[in-house]
């Protein structure tokens, strides 16, 4: 039962994560395509917001890591 | 780097600004500071007044100007086709082109318009062409019909024919036929046969109604229902050969002008703008004097240039740059062969002040190491570092992507040497097919040493980055910003210290010291930094943490490539085995492309820049042709 609770939380850590990346993502870069049809000089600063949500997916992945090393 | 720029000031009688101005646009290293009026010494304010233009060099910008106008009217009349070089000098044919250019106008505009009213013409004659077709082929060759009147009709919806059919019934006591038939561009067309003697009442009601009659040509009425349809069809033949003979006569025209006119406009754009550049100019009562930036290595060259062609009358001085004037130097970015393709990455963000540090050399070292760090495969690097080569030579010409698949190459190279390390061929077909060996870790089984080592990294790059938000700080002269970088910098050396004896990386004899450096350094770095300072701090330790995707994106690529070998092992045939497994790698290979270059270059603008770099920088813009 331990090990199921401790897979659990690793995938709540990940899979919460993931999600408010995914909607991070999808929300700017709706967004950010609009604005390279207008603009298409401002490519770099739409990578650089798009790719700013994955540090929560990339912490989450830590922390699942961790859950499951540590808790062992 | 950023190239260090000169302010310089250009003195000279002003008999010869104009042909000081050209020489410097010849040269093309001089970018004109407009706003020269500010750094005029106190007390000569009242010698010195921005240069006027005389009469006739107002008249020659006007005529220019004129000109310029004229020359794009004509090239909107011409058709857009490629054409050869002139090499005609065209400044002593100008006043010449500027007689030749309204007859050339009036010509072409008469020649558009007979082919406008032309094709106006051709696409009516189109749509009876259609409906006349449509009801051919329902009445076939019919003779003539003195007693009966013909009303054609373009039906919108196929609902209506019911509606029509009714009204018809009632209004002619059902003496009438209505035929329907679908045109080429599917649309309904109907036809409706009445006695002539009750066509005037129907067209009324059919005008109430809103179903507006086809109504043809004055030269079609007169003609029988098969000479309208050869008509139509006859006139359309002539004009469409009509059209092409205008076509290519405007073409021989294109091709005999446009070279002409095309050097015309370059030259007369050139003298534009000198003439506009002399707004920027100053001037005493004898001498003109520009003054603006160009690069320190190129002022030597300018001298020299201007000494020998003006033979001394002209001199060019270097002049000290201000501090408050360092917001207005131009930007220039130079740097050695190796890392000029990278400027195609740092191209994307805005450009760094003066003051600021080039992040190019910095991208040039570490993007490609990070690359090789996600991909690390020696399969997929070969495969890229070949197709960067080839793709290298294909493009040739086209800058920007000769410089992204040099950087493909270089990021590739690195791929095979992590590759090597990982021991990771096309996955673990290295390991199946020649007992390939990771000479230092393998990437799948080492989860943690793979984390701590991407946290390694990003610890590494977040201090050089502290340490040249430092170094920057000390060049622009900001003495509290630089202390606050510095305090910075070594209280997040000191938070790595205490987590690595914590997690018991390093001995746990480091983590008293450690924690009393960081309380004593924590007022300080408030004071110099604000109260914000501490939560910047934080930032940069989960900047750090962000570095571990190079360990976790690695993890999918070599997971997805040892997927792709089972799954083909699992085939149980060598063929559909390969092609699985191709496949599967091909994906991979993309992906491998793709999201290695986006996660490191994230890595460099939002972790790393931020930590050095200030944006805003003015682009250098020199005067040339």
């Amino acid at each position: 039962m331990e090990k199921v609770l401790i897979a659990f939380a690793a995938a709540l850590a990940i899979g919460l994560t993931a999600l408010a990346t995914g909607w991070a993502q999808s929300r700017i870069g709706a967004s950010g395509a609009g604005t390279l049809a207008e603009k298409p000089e401002l490519v770099g600063a739409i990578v650089v917001l798009i790719a700013i949500p994955e540090t929560m997916v990339i912490l989450g992945f830590v922390i699942a890591t961790m859950i499951l090393l540590m808790l062992k | 780097m950023i190239a260090r720029i000169s302010s310089v000031e250009i003195v000279g009688p002003k008999g010869m600004l104009r042909d000081v101005l050209t020489c410097l646009q010849d040269l093309g290293v001089f970018q004109i500071e407009p706003e020269l009026v500010r750094v005029v010494e106190k007390g000569d304010e009242a010698y010195i007044r921005p240069f006027l233009q005389d009469k006739k060099m107002l008249s020659e910008r006007i005529f220019l100007d004129d000109l310029r106008l004229k020359i794009n009217t004509l090239f909107s009349c011409l058709p857009e086709i490629s054409v050869r070089t002139s090499y005609i000098d065209p400044l002593p044919v100008l006043d010449n082109i500027a007689k030749t250019i309204d007859r050339h106008i009036s010509r072409c505009r008469l020649v558009n318009e007979k082919k406008e009213v032309l094709e106006k013409e051709r696409t009516e004659l189109n749509r009876y062409r259609i409906f006349l077709d449509a009801l051919f082929s329902i009445l076939g060759d019919i003779g003539d019909t003195p007693d009966l009147d013909f009303i054609g009709l373009t039906i919108k919806e196929p609902d209506m024919v019911g509606l029509i059919r009714q009204l018809l019934s009632q209004i002619t006591d059902r003496k009438f036929e209505f035929l329907t038939a679908t045109a080429e561009d599917g649309t309904l067309a109907g036809l409706i046969i009445i006695p002539k003697s009750i066509s005037g009442k129907v067209k009324q009601y059919l005008s109430e109604k809103q179903l507006p009659e086809l109504a043809l040509p004055p030269a079609l009425r007169d003609l029988s229902f098969p000479e309208k349809n050869t008509h139509v069809k006859k006139r359309i033949t002539v004009i469409a050969g009509e059209i092409e003979d205008i076509a290519v006569e405007m073409e021989r025209f294109a091709h005999r002008w446009v070279p002409i006119y095309l050097n015309v406009r370059e030259c007369v754009a050139e003298r534009l703008s000198l003439l506009r550049i002399t707004a920027s100019v100053f001037e005493t009562t004898m001498c003109f004097f520009i003054s603006g930036w160009m690069p320190s290595d190129d002022v030597e060259q300018v001298r020299k240039k201007i000494r020998d062609t003006f033979q001394g009358k002209a001199t060019i001085e270097e002049k000290e740059v201000f501090e408050e004037y360092l917001d207005r130097v131009p930007v220039v970015l130079k740097n050695p062969p190796y890392f000029r393709p990278f400027e195609l990455l740092v191209k994307y963000l805005p450009l760094p002040r003066y003051t600021s540090l080039d992040p190019t050399p910095f991208i040039g070292i570490f993007f490609p190491i990070f690359f090789g760090m996600i991909l690390g495969d020696a399969g997929y690097g070969i495969v890229l570092v070949s197709l960067s080569a080839v793709m290298i030579k294909l493009v040739r010409g086209k800058k920007e992507l000769v410089d992204a698949f040099k950087i493909l190459l270089i990021s590739s190279v690195y791929a095979v040497f992590f590759g090597i390390l990982y021991g990771e061929f096309f996955g673990d077909l290295g390991h199946m097919l020649f007992g390939l060996k990771p000479v230092w870790v393998e990437r799948r089984g080492a989860v943690v040493p793979m984390i701590l080592f991407s946290l390694s990294i990003g610890a590494a790059h977040m201090v050089l980055g502290l340490a040249l938000g430092f170094i920057a700080a000390i060049r622009k002269g900001s003495k509290k910003e630089a202390l606050y970088k510095f305090l910075t910098t070594l209280i997040f050396i000191f938070i790595i210290i205490l987590i690595a004896s914590l997690f018991e990386l390093v001995p746990r004899l480091f983590t008293r010291p450690v924690v009393s450096g960081i309380l004593i350094l924590t007022p300080f770095l408030i004071l110099t930094g604000g109260l914000l300072a501490p939560l910047e701090l934080l930032k940069s330790i989960g900047n750090m943490i962000s570095y571990v995707r190079i360990m976790a994106i690695g993890l999918t690529s070599v997971m997805l490539a040892f997927a792709a070998n089972r799954l083909a092992g699992m085939t149980g045939d060598i063929m559909t085995g390969i092609f699985v497994a191709g496949l599967l790698h091909l994906l991979n290979l993309i992906l491998g492309v793709f999201s290695p270059a986006i996660h490191s270059l994230r890595l460099h603008y939002v972790e790393f820049f931020g930590k050095f770099l200030e944006y805003g920088g003015k682009k250098f813009e020199p005067l040339r042709k």
